[in-house]
């Protein structure tokens, strides 16, 4: 797969904090690609040297062929921006936004499929400023892509939008990839990530921490575990289990978690136990861990993939 | 259309939809004319009606307005929200967004000023300008001059509110003390001095003379004094230019 996007060891310091630390990754063609990480980990950082609205201290970064930097000019005629703070004119009408942005780019076949696709058509004579969040978000995706850019930058995309708005948002996100763009958004929603990209990338302090397709990172063996509830098992038996990773009691619901090695000799281990001892089990389950977990388990851990 | 004029007929529809804006710029002037009228109306002005001294005044000071608020404080405005970080990732050039305001805030002026002369030609009397083509020549000048000076100036607050206050002290201190609202005659010899570091001060001596007593090249210092301003003020504003508030 074509690469339209290389990042290699790149650098962004803000006075003596460092925002982006020794980054590398690439981005391909026709994907969407996730950079995930709690607020301040350096997403919206990355995504703007990207778009060249920022100057990176050290390391290479080519989007399209171009360095953002010098070329900025020419690659905003062939990428589309979304910030994350929603940001036109209050009193402009969403019509005239839309001729507006679709006068500035050098191609004149305005996307109108794009205005379908969002249902723009009943709010065009609305102002930007009366429009709810959800409504502000469509426009501003909606001047992001008018030009059909080859890559679509969206930085928080579903933020401040209901879990309904937010699922429409990736089925419009999602189309628009079928459609050919490629298509970088961040985000701190670990759901939107699992939900909506093609790969991702999770950073924290500015490092990457995990890059991959978001199934198979969640297959990583530390998110993995054994849940079950049990109002009498003693919590010690288990921590002196083999191969034992780590073991979670919630008192208040006596749900327990085991994260082992191998779950299946663990679970046989922790029947053998109960049976034994006459403890009670109940709601048992193989647990797959999300990305939420996984990402819980960098923030704590801090160990890198 | 071109992206150019498409911003420049927006920006100018985007005004009128701000009323108290409106007001602010078309009327206030007319009241405080109005105001002063009634109050000093009767007084001696030389070889000067009260409307042919006071009119052509207001008509500078409302180049002020303009250029502090309608123009500075909506740019600055619009580099806190992200609308002008928003251009940045489009292919626009920055002079054209520059153009568009200029332009925008020369239509809402002359408007302005057309206001302020029919408003004293009804009521005042007022008598049209005796050097027609001065006064053209002296609005071009201070167009030219306070335009990007309140640009240059306004761009170094962080916020619209900042932006604002600065906008009022400038516009208070100008109003009160150059000249354009109480003659200058009547103030103390340090305000005297004073008014001539306002730039407004000049706006005003060439309106008023242009409007009554003598063609501009009378007024050589206070056109070259808004000339240099201007070729200063066009400089600092676009070395300054600044697509956000946020460092790169």
């Amino acid at each position: 797969m074509e690469e339209v996007i290389s990042v290699n060891n790149l650098s962004k310091r803000y006075g003596s904090t460092k925002a982006v630390n020794n980054l590398s990754f690439s981005v391909k063609k026709g994907e969407i690609f996730g950079i995930i990480g709690p607020n301040g980990a350096g997403k919206t950082t990355t995504i703007e040297i990207l778009e060249g609205l920022r100057k990176k201290d050290e390391g290479e970064v080519l989007v399209l062929g171009m360095n953002p930097e010098k070329e900025r000019k020419k690659l905003n005629n062939r990428i589309g921006v979304q910030f994350q703070a929603t940001s036109i004119q209050k009193k402009m009408k969403v019509k005239e936004a839309i001729q507006l942005f679709g006068s500035i780019y050098d191609q004149n076949n305005t996307n109108n499929q794009i205005i379908k696709l969002l249902g723009l058509e009943e709010k065009m004579n609305k102002y930007f400023d009366d429009l709810s969040g959800g409504w502000k978000q469509r426009v501003t995706l909606a001047l992001a892509t008018l030009h059909k850019p080859d890559i679509l930058f969206l930085d928080e995309p579903s933020m401040g939008l209901d879990p309904h708005a937010r699922r429409e948002m990736w089925s419009i996100i999602r189309s628009l990839r079928d459609e050919g763009t490629t298509i970088v958004v961040t985000t701190h929603y670990m759901e939107e990530a699992e939900k909506l990209c093609d790969r991702v990338a999770m950073i924290y302090n500015g490092e990457l921490r995990a890059l991959d397709e978001p199934n198979r990172l969640v297959e990583d063996i530390s998110s993995q575990y054994v849940s079950f509830r049990s109002p009498d098992f003693p919590v010690e038996i288990l921590k002196a289990m083999p191969d034992i990773m780590k073991v979670e009691h919630d008192e208040l619901s006596d749900t327990i978690k085991v994260y082992a090695e191998n779950l299946q000799s663990c679970s046989y281990l922790l029947f053998k136990e109960a049976e034994e001892g006459h403890y009670h089990i109940s709601d048992f389950k193989f647990e797959r861990g999300t990305l939420d977990d996984l990402f819980v388990h960098y923030l704590e851990g801090g160990q890198t993939a | 259309m071109t992206a150019l004029w498409r911003l420049t007929i927006l920006e100018t529809k985007m005004f009128f939809r701000e009323k108290v804006q409106v007001f602010w710029t078309f009327l206030f002037p007319v009241l405080m004319i109005w105001l002063f009228g009634s109050m000093f109306g009767n007084q001696d002005y030389g070889n000067m009606t009260f409307a042919s001294y006071f009119v052509p005044s207001w008509i500078g000071v409302n180049i002020v307005t303009t250029a502090f608020f309608t123009l500075g404080t909506v740019l600055t405005g619009y580099r806190e929200t992200g609308v002008l970080r928003r251009y940045q990732s489009t292919p626009i050039a920055p002079w054209k967004i520059l153009f568009a305001h200029t332009v925008q805030g020369t239509v809402i002026f002359s408007l302005s000023a057309v206001v302020l002369i029919v408003f004293g030609s009804l009521m005042l009397d007022l008598h049209a300008p005796r050097y027609l083509g001065s006064t053209l020549i002296a609005l071009v000048l201070a167009v030219a001059a306070f335009f990007p000076f309140a640009l240059f100036i306004t761009s170094l607050a962080k916020n619209t509110q900042t932006a604002a206050a600065i906008s009022s002290l400038f516009l208070n201190l100008m109003l009160f003390l150059s000249g354009a609202t109480f003659p200058l005659d009547a103030m103390p010899n340090v305000l005297q001095y004073v008014a001539k570091i306002l730039p407004l001060y000049y706006v005003i001596d060439l309106m008023r003379a242009s409007w009554n007593t003598g063609p501009i090249w009378e007024h050589q210092t206070s056109a070259l004094v808004l000339l240099g301003i201007s070729v200063v003020s066009i400089f600092l504003a676009s070395k300054f230019f600044r697509w956000s508030g946020k460092n790169e």
